[in-house]
């Protein structure tokens, strides 16, 4: 070990610039930062605003290197179509460069299944509610004239026939079921001939189906999104919490019909078209 | 020395970096390419293009009875399509929207169409509309799934659906033929929307002449055990009553219209197929032609109970016959008879010699030539030396009190003859007639009996009176 047999000079000089060299690469090390699990949760139905609140979470975990997976819990019964298109695509665009995980928490219905099938692996509780595939929305009215009320064209007012709104929600199936075969692959063990239903399953029997991956917990997310990005000792933090700003969630309230007492119904208060799950109203309540 | 102490220092400047990398990241991965829906080549799907009409439309009068006094769901401009079909064959709608006039209304109906009822049909009006087609009426039902009545159920407080197939089962049970309480539905091969059904399998009938495809919106199915299957779905074609094919046999199609065995009672399913735009896709408006030739295609043969419903033409022509003359008696009663027939659309006029036409011929018990060719083909035996009349069914008559309804259907016209032992009985017997009402007669077949007077009328000597020599003009024989 002539390492060891070194002078007391020539020692001092090593450990002149071997002290430096590890307390730099020490420093310097310091600077690479501790892998992040970014976590966006979705708890309410896809409108406007929790579209909004979801693209800057999604946003931010693309742009900040420290995150290097994300986990994408769910407990929605989905939204508008615009609004859930919208985050999907912002969704696949981060999965190019970071995998995305979703966990059902609750429910995964609707357009919130067109998001989580647009994500790398889906866990869920086995009693959530996953499926639900398939567009809902009001057919406009037969178009008449008002005296009163002067446009410039038959649809100006009522925005299209009304069979082209149902052959219009046909081809947004389309999307949806594409997103779904692309989005599963051969993962997915049922045609759309069950797939087209509409059927809301719990998450053992979508787990049959292939619509999920696995049935866990939110730690079974957390781990299996660290597995796909190989990291190990990673921190786990809330997007909603640096991503948004301001708060947009708080104005979303006139989303759901709401009844004169304040209760809200599972309704969506605009006519439109929707990715929605919209359960029977319970006995007593209409 | 020099080389070995760089690497050493290297090396220590590196071991932080490198061991921290490996506590955080044991890998990596490269950048990947995420497939997503293709949205920029999605379409709207369109409809079948509409097959064009055949040329040549049988021209055949007659009424076709709406239904709409049992909250039918529907508005008579959503009937409009077939309103025209049956106005190009020269019938006419009628709207039954006072189910007290419904037996009078179908007497002179050919078919009687029931659309998504939501009231039930009493027993008097089914025994009513079974009895239509009993004569060779046409019945045509037609439900349809979106059409169900909305209420909310007291006890859950859930909205729930009053669905029309219930309304018109009883109605279709003497039949054979039944609605099931469901929709058919096509996930994979449909117009637009997964309940807008194509059928490309049909039952042999002039009603599904010239199909090859058609699509219904919203349809229930239905059964029959004895009838035919018209339009048949394909074997993606699913109830959402069962989510299968019937009995789950891929082979057997649901079907969504069905005929009854004697070919008289159409039942489908749909009624959206006969709207604007959904008439015109594939061959829909085939269908909707051929429902309509179904519909004026009765068989019913007028007899004398349609009365007052019995004229074919639009002028009747009233003939006395040479024991009838024109009393003032006679010219009251030839005047209400021709108030009551304006009520019915129909001119009266009198004539002297018999038309080929409409006619009403007015008679006596007493023999006579010209009269002799009308009650001879009811075997009837006048002779004025009888205080009775012989009349088949009826057996012997007596003369007094008793007047006779004789009804024949032409081809060209049908004919009435009326009989009493006197004139001033035979004004009364016109009068009964003039009411419209023959329920005060015993109708058996095509002759009727009315009881006109207490009896006391009746005398030995001849009915017909003795002209009187006067001054004053006597009222000028018209037979």
């Amino acid at each position: 070990m002539k390492f060891f047999e070194m002078t007391p000079e020539e020692r001092n000089r090593f450990l002149w610039w071997a002290i430096p060299a590890l307390m730099l690469g020490i420093l310097i090390s310091l600077l690479i930062q501790k892998p992040v699990i970014g976590v966006i949760r979705l708890n309410d139905a896809i409108n406007a605003y929790t579209a909004k609140d979801l693209i800057s979470q999604i946003t931010y975990a693309r742009e900040h290197p420290e995150i290097r997976a994300v986990v994408l819990i769910l407990d929605s019964p989905g939204g508008t179509v615009v609004d859930t298109e919208a985050v999907y695509m912002e969704l696949s665009r981060l999965r190019q460069t970071k995998p995305v995980v979703t966990w059902v928490s609750g429910m995964a219905a609707s357009g919130a299944y067109y998001l989580s099938s647009g994500t790398d692996y889906v866990v869920a509780v086995p009693s959530s509610e996953v499926g639900n595939v398939g567009v809902i929305g009001y057919l406009p009215a037969s178009p008449f004239v008002f005296e009163d009320i002067i446009s410039t064209g038959p649809y100006k007012l009522w925005g299209s026939p009304r069979d082209t709104t149902v052959r219009e929600i046909e081809m947004l199936k389309q999307g949806f079921y594409q997103a779904v075969k692309l989005g599963r692959g051969n993962r997915l063990q049922v045609g759309p001939d069950v797939l087209l239903r509409g059927q809301i399953w719990p998450g053992s029997e979508a787990l049959r189906l292939g619509l999920i991956d696995q049935l866990g917990s939110e730690t079974d997310a957390y781990n299996q999104a660290a597995g796909m990005v190989h990291i190990w000792n990673y921190d786990i933090k809330d997007l909603y919490n640096v991503a948004v700003v301001l708060p947009s969630t708080t104005y979303a309230s006139g989303f759901f019909l709401q009844t004169k007492d304040g209760m809200t119904l599972p309704y969506p208060s605009r006519p439109g078209l929707y990715m929605l799950y919209i359960p029977q109203l319970p006995a007593g309540q209409k | 020395m020099n080389r070995k102490f760089i690497y050493i220092v290297l090396a220590l400047f590196l071991l932080p970096i490198v061991l921290r990398l490996a506590w955080y990241f044991p890998g990596f991965d490269l950048p990947r390419k995420i497939a997503t829906p293709d949205y920029a080549n999605f379409k709207m799907p369109e409809a079948p293009i509409s097959t064009p009409q055949p040329e040549g439309i049988k021209q055949k009068d007659g009424v076709v009875l709406l239904d709409y006094s049992h909250s039918n769901q529907f508005k008579p401009s959503e009937f409009q399509v077939m309103a025209d079909a049956l106005t190009r064959r020269g019938a006419r709608v009628e709207t039954n929207s006072d189910a007290t006039q419904l037996e009078s209304q179908l007497k002179y109906a050919s078919s009687y169409v029931v659309i998504s009822p939501s009231a039930n049909f009493t027993a008097d009006e089914i025994r009513l509309i079974l009895d239509f087609e009993r004569r060779g009426g046409r019945l045509a039902f037609f439900t349809d799934a979106t059409r169900g009545l909305l209420y909310t159920d007291y006890a859950s407080g859930s909205p729930a659906v009053l669905p029309d197939t219930d309304i018109v089962n009883p109605l279709l049970e003497s039949f054979n033929i039944s609605f099931n309480d469901d929709y058919l539905y096509n996930l994979t091969d449909n117009e637009g929307n997964f309940r807008n059904v194509f059928f490309e399998q049909f039952g042999k009938s002039d009603l599904t002449w010239g199909l090859k495809k058609v699509t219904l919106y919203g349809a229930h199915s239905v059964k029959t055990d004895s009838g035919l299957a018209l339009l048949i779905g394909g074997d993606k074609t699913l109830s959402s009553g069962t989510d299968a094919t019937p009995g789950n046999d891929p082979k057997q199609g649901w079907a969504a219209s069905a005929l009854s065995a004697d070919g008289n009672v159409l039942a489908v399913g749909d009624f959206t197929f006969m709207q604007t735009p959904y008439n015109t896709v594939a061959d829909n408006d085939t269908l909707i032609n051929n429902i309509a030739d179904f519909l004026v295609s009765d068989t019913r043969q007028i007899t004398l109970s349609d009365f007052p419903f019995i004229f074919k033409g639009s002028t009747a022509s009233i003939l006395p016959t040479s024991n009838v003359q024109m009393t003032a008696e006679m010219t009251g009663a030839l005047s209400r008879l021709q108030t009551e027939l304006k009520t019915l659309n129909v001119d009266m006029k009198i004539s002297e010699t018999a038309s080929s036409g409409d006619m009403i011929v007015l008679g006596t018990f007493s023999p006579s030539d010209d009269l002799t060719k009308y009650t001879d083909a009811f075997n009837l035996k006048l002779d004025d030396t009888s205080e009775f009349v012989e009349v088949p069914q009826f057996g012997k008559l007596g003369r007094a009190g008793n007047g006779i309804i004789l009804f024949s259907a032409g081809k060209n016209g049908n004919t009435i003859v009326l009989l009493a032992d006197t004139e001033t009985d035979l004004t009364t017997l016109m009068d009964t007639l003039s009411s419209g009402d023959l329920s005060g007669c015993v109708l058996q077949n095509d002759i009727g009996v009315c009881s006109i007077g207490s009896g006391g009328s009746f005398s030995t000597t001849p009915a017909s009176p003795t002209p009187v020599e006067s001054e004053t003009p006597a009222p000028t024989p018209l037979g």
